[in-house]
């Protein structure tokens, strides 16, 4: 049994640490998620203006701004009594500013943050051992996915050319967004109400014009099929049997082509997303495809017990009508809230069944479990106690444990798409499911972020070229008396999954409560207090550190790849907050 | 440094840039983009660094990663293409970079091509680096610093080994100013106790490296988030030897900010897209419109940086371009002096003046100059 710990696991937006413990065959048999950093976050925001939130509360992530700024602002449309009378376009305006950030934020994830571990030296040692196929397939992901300041065996390495190129992609879509919300990141626009900002049929142009280029790295890089095509064939298509067979007919075909030559080049039509459909996978690859290795990645990353987990959406993107129904019932908006069973089993989301447990964090509480608008956290405060090498049974993490209906939560792409029944990700998941895999896996939680990230830029068009008319109301006027001891609740979609604000304001109007769980705490979460652990930890939890190859405990890229598959944002995940406000000025509230 | 931008650049163009004076060379700065800076003087800038190699190591504290984000936009060149072209090893950077810290049974393991801590510390041994900050430092609680810790130090610990063998620092962002947000004021701000680098809010007695006893000179690039040009452009001015460490003192204001990019006699307000409709008295009380936003709380007159003529992402707007108030994000008390956001100045603290009245009248062009400072003397009386 050997202790592996990946400290920092860097990487991701924030600090965070792995500790596992690992039997001689590489197997992970027990497992704690800890959130390292302690910021005080939304405590700022008590007994200030309820406006500043928006504003605020985006400084909590800097890589999803946008995604705090819009959770807020529903709170505060909600808390001024507005939120059924915001005019279409400006909620056009902002569905597109955070369909833009979605995508931007995925393909940093995707490039910049996952995919450099495909690029670890664990591969090359299995792949080159393959013979002609195998050293042509490493070359490609070396050629691909290296990162910045790289070496392998005191060699320099390039810089991938999918990395190099993805970097001015995301460039230009934050351009795009700041092009109508003044900035990015920490953009200005959000208020309640509507949107500071109406796009001109000038910024309209110039917005597909980003389109298109950003289209044009798609077709390079990302996906040599024809994207109509592709969307054709997995989103709109009739079945989730058909999506999937028509992808893999077409990796099929792909492979075809390839054999003879060993030419797995984007020239030869493979592009990163069709490398990794056809290499990623276990399933696929091998037992589908005939190809001769694959990275394994559906094997890691799984829930053994279906039955202690679910995955979570509060739904985003409004439909363009004014107004919207701040709850979010399924079907109020374009991705539905709801919530699927470990076992791919669908239920309505109802906020009222979040609980969180602070039993494994750093917090002394009196009562645990309670809903989030009732809870009860204060912080150790005794250094001699911040330690994270207690184990399972232990406080371990700044992070608490958001709950389901009493068991943890998946959030992010992968439950998205499963809740709006996306056809190529829900065949994927029910196919791994038949054949004795977890739905859930490094493979299809990747797999769901790229597919999210090609129907955003199909829904996106539709909403600037179609849907937004620049001669529309952009606002209506929110009277602030309306927040007088009154309360609201914003439910959105951050691109690592559901994010919540609440907001509450006293008879001056003033903010009493500001609260937010974010997609970071339900992910990263520690035990909870029967002992159930987070998503991470479970999936850590029976999955090898080496998906492939021999068992090495000094580069366990099995754990890197699982850590940063959740797309992390340890900055969101741990905040603090405030119930009580100045009546109790040593309770503190942290999520 | 509002006018004569065009022009200056024009000549610019044809001096042979580093032969330059440090006062045209920091002039030239301000005039320029990144872009245009990198751009056009790369063939010198290669010929000049000639193999030498210039390291960074960038660390992150208590932050959110917008200010990577930030630099990441930068334009035309982006990142790799300006380090590329400064001929920088970007030696480690948490969110950019392969290595992790990888521990077996509580030891190191792996070599530093994989293990950021193992780096880390060599990179420290080698020293000959510059040090770059992201996030401010929790001393809480109780000085122990233990609100954060990273690879099991505390990042208090990490900053001070780092900066020890650093020769600069720069600090980029407010948190890594001043503290920024972190250091807002609320009932755990006495527990957390967020500090700067080289400040905590306005108070450079209080910086982290004082509290750790060590003397290194800083720059501050301020801003939530910093803008890729201020800090790609001061690395360069400070790789280039333009600013030498000795000269620091001599282009920064006394927070420790370029001058160049946060002119003390220059602020927002002076080139805001909207200024005309503040000239002609005309404000916006209801988000969505094109006037000037004063009335819903914009502190453009009090935020000194060069947003106005430079704007953001390429250009393309800057916050009151969007219809959103400049929440002076630069300044050191940052958030603390520019809440509540959507409420005027006059209205939060200053002894009440009618902007309404003085504005509407203020259309000669010398009162229009004074603008709000003005506003401000009359209402106090001087």
């Amino acid at each position: 049994m050997v202790n592996v710990t990946v400290d920092p696991l860097t990487r991701i937006e924030g600090h965070q640490r792995i500790s596992t413990e690992v039997g001689a065959d590489g197997f992970i048999t027990d497992a704690q998620s800890s959130s390292l950093i302690f910021r005080g976050f939304e405590r700022i925001l008590q007994n200030q203006d309820p406006r500043d939130a928006a504003f605020l509360t985006q400084r909590i992530c800097g890589v999803c701004p946008l995604s705090h700024g819009l959770a807020s602002t529903n709170a505060l449309d909600n808390l001024y009594g507005v939120a059924e009378s915001v005019p279409k376009d400006a909620l056009m305006m902002r569905n597109i500013f955070q369909g833009l950030n979605m995508v931007a934020s995925h393909a940093t994830h995707i490039y910049v943050l996952f995919g450099p571990d495909l690029a670890n030296p664990a591969y090359k040692k299995v792949l080159t051992t393959l013979g002609d196929t195998g050293n042509a397939v490493w070359k490609e992901m070396v050629g691909r996915f290296a990162p910045i300041s790289y070496k392998m065996d005191g060699v320099a390495v390039p810089v991938g050319s999918s990395y190099l190129a993805a970097i001015p992609e995301k460039k230009r879509l934050q351009e795009a967004i700041a092009l109508i919300a003044g900035r990015m990141p920490g953009p200005s626009s959000l208020y309640p109400g509507g949107y500071t900002y109406p796009a001109t049929v000038a910024d309209i142009t110039k917005l597909s014009s980003y389109y298109l280029q950003v289209m044009d790295f798609v077709s390079k890089h990302t996906l040599k099929v024809d994207f109509n095509t592709w969307i054709e064939n997995t989103y709109k298509a009739s079945s989730p049997q058909k999506a999937v067979s028509f992808v893999t007919e077409h990796l099929t075909d792909l492979i075809n082509k390839s054999t003879s030559s060993n030419d797995f080049s984007k020239d030869a039509g493979w592009g990163d997303v069709e490398f990794y459909a056809a290499f990623g996978s276990e399933l696929v690859g091998e037992k589908i495809l005939g190809l001769p290795a694959s990275l394994k990645h559906d094997t890691i990353g799984g829930y053994k017990d279906p039955s202690k987990i679910c995955f979570v959406a509060y739904g985003g993107y409004y439909k363009y009508k004014d107004g919207y129904d701040p709850k979010s019932p399924a079907g109020d908006r374009i991705f539905t809230s709801g919530v699927v069973s470990g076992k791919l089993e669908y239920q309505k989301f109802d906020p009222e069944k979040i609980t969180e447990s602070t039993a494994h964090s750093f917090y002394q509480n009196s009562v645990n479990d309670l809903a989030p608008a009732k809870g009860e956290t204060v912080p150790l405060t005794d250094p001699s106690k911040i330690v994270y090498t207690g184990g399972s049974n232990s406080q371990y993490s700044w992070d608490k444990a958001p709950r389901y209906d009493g068991i943890a939560g998946e959030v992010g792409p992968l439950a998205r798409m499963l809740n709006i029944k996306e056809p190529l990700v829900t065949g994927l998941a029910q196919a791994f499911n038949e054949k004795g895999y977890s739905a859930a896996n490094v493979y299809t939680r990747m797999l769901a972020r790229m597919q999210e990230t090609a129907i955003l830029a199909y829904e996106l068009l539709n909403w600037v070229t179609v849907d937004y008319n620049p001669n529309g109301k952009i606002s209506v006027p929110i009277d602030l008396n309306a927040a007088k001891n009154n309360s609201g609740m914003g439910l959105w979609e951050a691109p690592r999954g559901a994010l919540g604000h609440w907001v509450s304001a006293g008879s001056d109007g003033k903010v009493t409560n500001y609260q937010c769980i974010v997609p970071g705490s339900w992910l990263m979460s520690p035990r909870d207090s029967k002992g159930i652990p987070g998503p991470l930890e479970q999936s850590l939890i029976g999955s090898k550190i080496n998906p492939v190859g021999d068992v090495d405990y000094t580069n366990p890229v099995g754990i890197f790849h699982m850590g940063r598959s959740y797309d992390p944002c340890i900055s969101c995940a741990v905040h603090t907050i405030d119930l009580t406000g100045k009546n109790a000025p040593n309770t503190l509230r942290i999520l | 440094m509002s006018t004569g931008i065009k022009n200056l650049v024009r000549t610019l163009d044809s001096v042979d840039f580093l032969k330059m004076d440090r006062r045209t060379f920091m002039k030239a700065l301000g005039a320029m983009g990144a872009a245009t800076f990198l751009g056009t003087y790369k063939s010198e800038i290669v010929s000049a660094l000639e193999f030498a190699e210039t390291k960074l190591v960038w660390l992150h504290g208590s932050e959110c990663t917008g200010c990577s984000e930030s630099v990441l936009n930068a334009g035309n060149p982006d990142l790799v293409q300006a380090l590329q072209k400064l001929n920088v090893n970007l030696a480690f950077h948490e969110t950019l970079c392969a290595q992790q810290g990888i521990w077996n049974d509580g030891k190191l393991v792996n070599t530093s091509e994989l293990n950021s801590e193992i780096l880390l510390e060599d990179l420290y041994k080698e020293g000959k680096y510059f040090l770059v900050v992201e996030g401010s430092i929790p001393n809480g609680p109780d000085g122990s610093g233990r609100y954060l810790v990273i690879g099991n130090k505390t990042f208090k610990e990490s900053l001070g080994e780092a900066a020890k063998n650093a020769i600069a620092v720069i600090a980029v962002g407010a948190c890594a100013c001043w503290g920024g947000i972190t250091s807002a004021d609320s009932e755990v701000a006495k527990d957390t106790d967020y500090r700067g680098v080289a400040f905590a809010k306005e108070d450079s007695s209080k910086g982290m490296l004082k509290e750790l006893g060590i003397d290194k000179p800083v720059i501050n690039i301020p801003g939530c988030p910093a803008h890729p040009d201020w800090v790609l452009l001061t690395l360069g001015a400070v790789i280039l030897g333009k600013i030498k460490l000795e000269d620091i003192p001599s282009v920064v204001d006394d927070y420790g900010r370029p001058m160049v990019f946060f002119p003390p006699d220059h602020t927002v307000h002076e080139n805001c897209p909207r200024r005309g409709y503040y000239d002609r008295g005309e404000f916006d009380t209801e988000v969505g419109g094109e006037k000037c936003l004063w009335k819903l709380g914009c502190k453009a007159p009090y935020s000194h940086a060069d947003c106005g003529i430079r704007r953001w992402n390429g250009s393309v707007s800057m916050c009151t371009q969007a219809g959103g108030p400049c929440i002076a994000c630069v300044e050191p008390g940052f958030p603390d002096s520019s809440r509540p956001l959507y409420v005027e100045r006059e209205d939060v603290g200053i002894a009440g003046t009618n902007i309404d009245t003085v504005a509407k009248v203020a259309v000669g062009a010398a009162a229009v100059a004074a603008g709000v400072h003005a506003v401000r003397r009359m209402g106090k009386g001087e």
